[in-house]
C-alpha cells in the first residue's frame, strides 16, 4: 500500500505566489525560481507587542547603607523612585528622592507614628546606643558640628547708634556720590549706588531730566526745543519740520550705520 | 428670599398671639374687597412666585403691634421686627441667667453630710464642687449668649471699643485670636521646635505681642516701638533694648505671671551641642484682661509697674557662623495658694495667685545663673503653668559685635566654622583619573 503524502502545490501555483510576493520583498537577492517551503512557527504571540514598553537595564536602586552603619554627611543611604522612604532626623532628600546623610553618625530605619501614621523614615543617630524615633516631648538631640576660631580680622564694632539703620545696610541704601567737576561725570549728576553695584542715576531722574532742562531754559526765557510747539492747522510749520527731518535722515543714510559706512560702501 | 426671611418674625409674633385675633390675618386672597396691588419699590429683587405655601402672594397683614394702615411692609419694618425679636430673646436669656444664679447660690448653701468619717463626705463634696463649677461655666456661656446677637456689641468690638471687663468682648476677642493669630503662633512654635526643646508641651491661652523701642533720626528724643511678629528675625541693634510685652488673657480676674526669655541654641563646642541661656526672668507680674502691657525695662522701678526682676534683660546675640538662635518668651501662671492645683475658681474666675518667694529664687544657684538655665526644672519647682509664648530669632549681623562689646559679653570676635568630617575610606583605583 502506498502512503498518501500530502500533495505538493503545482509549479504554476508556486510561480503565481512568488510573483505576488516579489513586490513585498525588501532584499533583491538572486532567488531561485522555485523556493523551498519553510516551516512557520506555530504561534507568533511569543514575539510580544510591537510597540510595548521594553524592559531596560536595572538602575541599582535600593539601600546603600544598612541600619547601624557609620556614615558621613553626603553619603547616599537609599536610592528610590518616589518616596518609599522619607528623610528623618539629620537626613535630607535630593531631587530624585535619594536620601542622603546630613551628619556623621549611624543609620537607623524606623517608623514614627507621631510624625506620620504610615510613613517609613531613615534617620541618623549620633551614638550607637541611641535609637529612633526620639522620645516624645523630650528635648531633641542636636549636634553643633562646628568649631570656634578667632576671627582673623576682627570686625570694626560700630557702637549701636540709635539710628533706624538697625536693619543691616543693604546695597540699595541710597548712598549718594556726586563726583562733580570730574572727567567721568561732566554733568555733575547725582549718582547713587544701586543693586548690581553700579553707580547710576535713578530712573525717575533720567525720565525727568528733559522736563527739568526745559523748565530751567523757560526760566531764562529760552527753550531747548528744536521746533516750536505743534499747532494743528499750521501746514507751513509742519512742512518746514518735515523738510529738515527728511534731509537729516537722507544724510544719515548716506553715512551708514557705522561711522565710515558710507565711505566703505563706495569702495 | 428676603421676603420669606422678613415675614418670619411677623409669623412668629402672630403665632405667639392669642386666638382672639382675626382668623384671617395672613391671607392669600384680599380681606378687603378692593385693595391696591402691592409693589415693592424699595428693593429691585422680584417678589417670589405665589406657589410657595409659606409665602403669600401679597404682603402679610400687619398685626396690631404696628399701624393698621394697608401700606406695604418695607425692609425697615422687617428690621424693627427683628430687633424686637432679638430683644425678647435677650430678655428670656437674662431671666435664665437670674435663675441660674439662684440655683448656684442654693447649691452652694447646701451642706454636705456623710457617714463613714470622711470618705463619703469627701466624695460628695467633690461632686458638689464639680456641679457648682459646671454650673458656673454654663452661667458664663449664658452671659455671652445674651449679648452675642447685639449689633451694637459687634460694632463696638470691631471698632476696638470693647470693654474687656465684660465677658462678651473677651469671648469675641478670644474667638478672633483663635481663628488666625493663635494658629500662626502655634505653627511658628512647632515648626521651630520650641515645644520639645524649651518646654514639653504648651497650649497658649493668652495672646502675646512684642515690640522693641527704637529711636529714629527724625524723632531722636521720643522712642517709637517697633512691633515684632512671631518668629521674626530681629536685628541685634533693636534687640539690645529691653522690649515691651503685651499679655492679653481672656478669663476674668488678675493673676500673677512669670516671664522667662530662654535661648536654647547657645553653641557649646566642648559637648558638640547646644546650651540654654536665660536672657530675662521676672516674677509676680499682675496681668488682667484690662492691664496687658508689661514694660520689661521698668518692672519694679515705679509704683504702678509691679513685679520682681530676677535676671535683667541681656541683649540677644548670635556669634558669626553659628546658626540662628531662637529667643522664646514663655509666660507662666503662678499657682493659687489653695491646696488643689485647679486655677479657676468655682464660678470661672481666676483664683488669687501665690506670690513667688523672690529671695529664695535669687539665692538658688540653679535659677540665679543665666548659663545652663533649665526652664523645665524651674516650672516644676514652683508649680508654674505655661499659658502663653512668643518667639523671635536672632542671627549675626553688622551690629552684633558692637552690641556684644557694649554689653561686655566675651566672644564678640569669635566665629564658628563647620568641622571637617573625614570621608569614609573607599577603594582607590590604580589610575590617577579615578581619584
Amino acid at each position: 500500500m502506498t502512503l498518501t503524502h500530502p500533495k505538493a502545490p503545482s509549479m504554476a501555483t508556486l510561480a503565481c505566489l512568488q510573483s505576488a510576493l516579489s513586490t513585498l520583498r525588501t532584499t533583491h537577492h538572486a532567488v531561485p525560481a522555485i523556493t523551498h517551503i519553510t516551516r512557520r512557527k506555530a504561534s507568533h504571540q511569543a514575539q510580544g507587542r510591537a510597540n510595548g514598553a521594553k524592559d531596560g537595564a536595572g538602575k541599582r536602586l535600593g539601600a546603600k547603607k544598612t541600619g547601624g552603619e557609620y556614615v558621613v554627611p553626603g553619603n547616599i543611604l537609599f536610592r528610590q523612585r518616589g518616596t518609599h522612604w522619607f528623610p528623618g532626623d539629620n537626613c535630607f532628600m535630593g531631587r530624585d528622592h535619594t536620601i542622603h546623610a546630613g551628619s556623621p553618625g549611624y543609620v537607623r530605619y524606623y517608623q514614627d507614628p507621631a510624625r506620620h501614621p504610615k510613613r517609613k523614615f531613615i534617620g541618623i543617630v549620633f551614638e550607637k546606643t541611641q535609637s529612633l524615633p526620639q522620645p516624645t516631648h523630650a528635648a531633641r538631640r542636636r549636634q553643633l558640628g562646628m568649631l570656634a576660631y578667632q576671627m582673623p580680622t576682627p570686625p570694626q564694632p560700630e557702637i549701636a547708634t540709635d539710628e533706624t539703620s538697625a536693619a543691616p545696610t543693604k546695597v540699595s541704601d541710597g548712598t549718594t556720590v556726586s563726583i562733580r567737576n570730574s572727567k567721568m561725570n561732566p554733568g555733575g549728576l547725582q549718582l547713587t549706588l544701586g543693586p548690581g553695584y553700579q553707580y547710576r542715576q535713578s530712573n525717575y531722574e533720567i525720565g525727568r531730566s528733559g522736563d527739568k532742562k526745559e523748565a530751567a531754559a523757560n526760566a531764562k526765557g529760552k527753550t531747548i526745543r528744536a521746533f516750536a510747539k505743534f499747532k494743528p492747522g499750521d501746514r507751513f510749520a509742519a512742512w518746514r519740520k518735515s523738510v529738515v527731518r527728511v534731509a537729516r535722515s537722507r544724510e544719515r543714510k548716506v553715512m551708514g550705520r557705522g561711522g565710515k559706512g558710507g565711505a566703505k560702501k563706495k569702495n | 428670599m428676603t421676603l420669606q426671611r422678613a415675614s418670619r418674625p411677623v409669623a412668629h409674633c402672630l403665632r405667639q398671639s392669642s386666638s382672639t385675633r382675626h382668623a384671617r390675618t395672613l391671607a392669600t386672597t384680599p380681606i378687603d374687597p378692593s385693595p391696591p396691588t402691592p409693589h415693592y419699590h424699595h428693593h429691585p429683587t422680584p417678589s417670589p412666585a405665589p406657589a410657595t405655601p409659606s409665602q403669600p402672594a401679597r404682603p402679610p397683614q400687619r398685626s396690631s403691634s404696628l399701624s393698621r394702615s394697608n401700606a406695604p411692609l418695607g425692609p425697615e419694618d422687617a428690621f424693627q421686627e427683628a430687633r424686637a425679636f432679638l430683644q425678647e430673646d435677650r430678655r428670656e436669656k437674662l431671666e435664665a441667667i437670674g435663675l441660674q444664679r439662684v440655683k448656684i447660690a442654693r447649691l452652694q448653701d447646701r451642706v454636705v453630710v456623710g457617714e463613714q468619717n470622711g470618705e463619703v463626705e469627701r466624695r460628695k463634696q467633690r461632686e458638689k464642687d464639680n456641679r457648682v463649677r459646671s454650673m458656673g461655666r454654663r452661667l458664663e456661656e449664658m452671659k455671652v449668649m445674651a449679648d452675642i446677637n447685639d449689633p451694637m456689641v459687634k460694632k463696638r468690638f470691631e471698632d476696638g471699643q470693647g470693654d474687656m471687663t465684660k465677658p462678651i468682648y473677651r469671648h469675641l476677642a478670644n474667638t478672633q485670636w483663635h481663628s488666625y493669630k493663635r494658629q500662626i503662633l502655634l505653627q511658628r512654635l512647632t515648626q521651630m521646635n520650641v515645644m520639645p526643646d524649651v518646654l514639653p508641651a504648651l497650649d497658649p491661652i493668652v495672646s502675646t505681642g512684642l515690640a522693641f523701642p527704637t529711636t529714629s533720626s527724625t524723632t531722636p528724643t521720643r522712642s517709637r516701638l517697633k512691633r515684632v511678629q512671631h518668629g521674626d528675625f530681629v536685628p541685634s541693634a533693636l534687640s539690645s533694648q529691653t522690649p515691651t510685652l503685651w499679655i492679653q488673657p481672656y478669663n476674668k480676674g488678675t493673676r500673677l505671671c512669670t516671664v522667662a526669655v530662654i535661648n536654647p541654641d547657645v553653641p557649646n563646642v566642648e559637648k558638640d551641642g547646644f546650651d540654654h541661656r536665660c536672657h530675662f526672668l521676672a516674677v509676680n507680674l499682675p496681668i488682667s484682661p484690662i492691664n496687658t502691657r508689661v514694660r520689661l525695662g521698668e518692672l519694679g522701678s515705679t509704683s504702678e509697674s509691679k513685679g520682681d526682676v530676677l535676671l535683667p534683660w541681656l541683649p540677644a546675640y548670635a556669634q558669626k557662623g553659628a546658626p540662628y538662635q531662637r529667643m522664646s518668651i514663655i509666660i507662666l501662671e503662678q499657682p493659687s495658694p489653695t491646696l488643689t492645683p485647679i486655677v479657676t475658681t468655682l464660678l470661672g474666675a481666676v483664683a488669687e495667685s501665690r506670690e513667688l518667694d523672690v529671695t529664695s529664687a535669687s539665692q538658688d544657684p540653679r535659677y540665679n545663673t543665666r548659663d545652663g538655665f533649665n526652664l523645665r526644672s524651674f516650672v516644676d519647682r514652683y508649680g508654674l503653668k505655661a499659658v502663653g509664648a512668643d518667639l523671635f530669632r536672632t542671627k549675626w549681623d553688622e551690629g552684633t559685635a558692637g552690641v556684644m562689646q557694649q554689653a561686655g559679653i566675651v566672644g564678640w570676635d569669635v566665629e564658628f566654622r563647620r568641622k571637617r568630617v573625614e570621608p569614609l575610606p573607599y577603594q582607590r583605583k590604580a589610575s590617577e583619573r579615578y581619584r
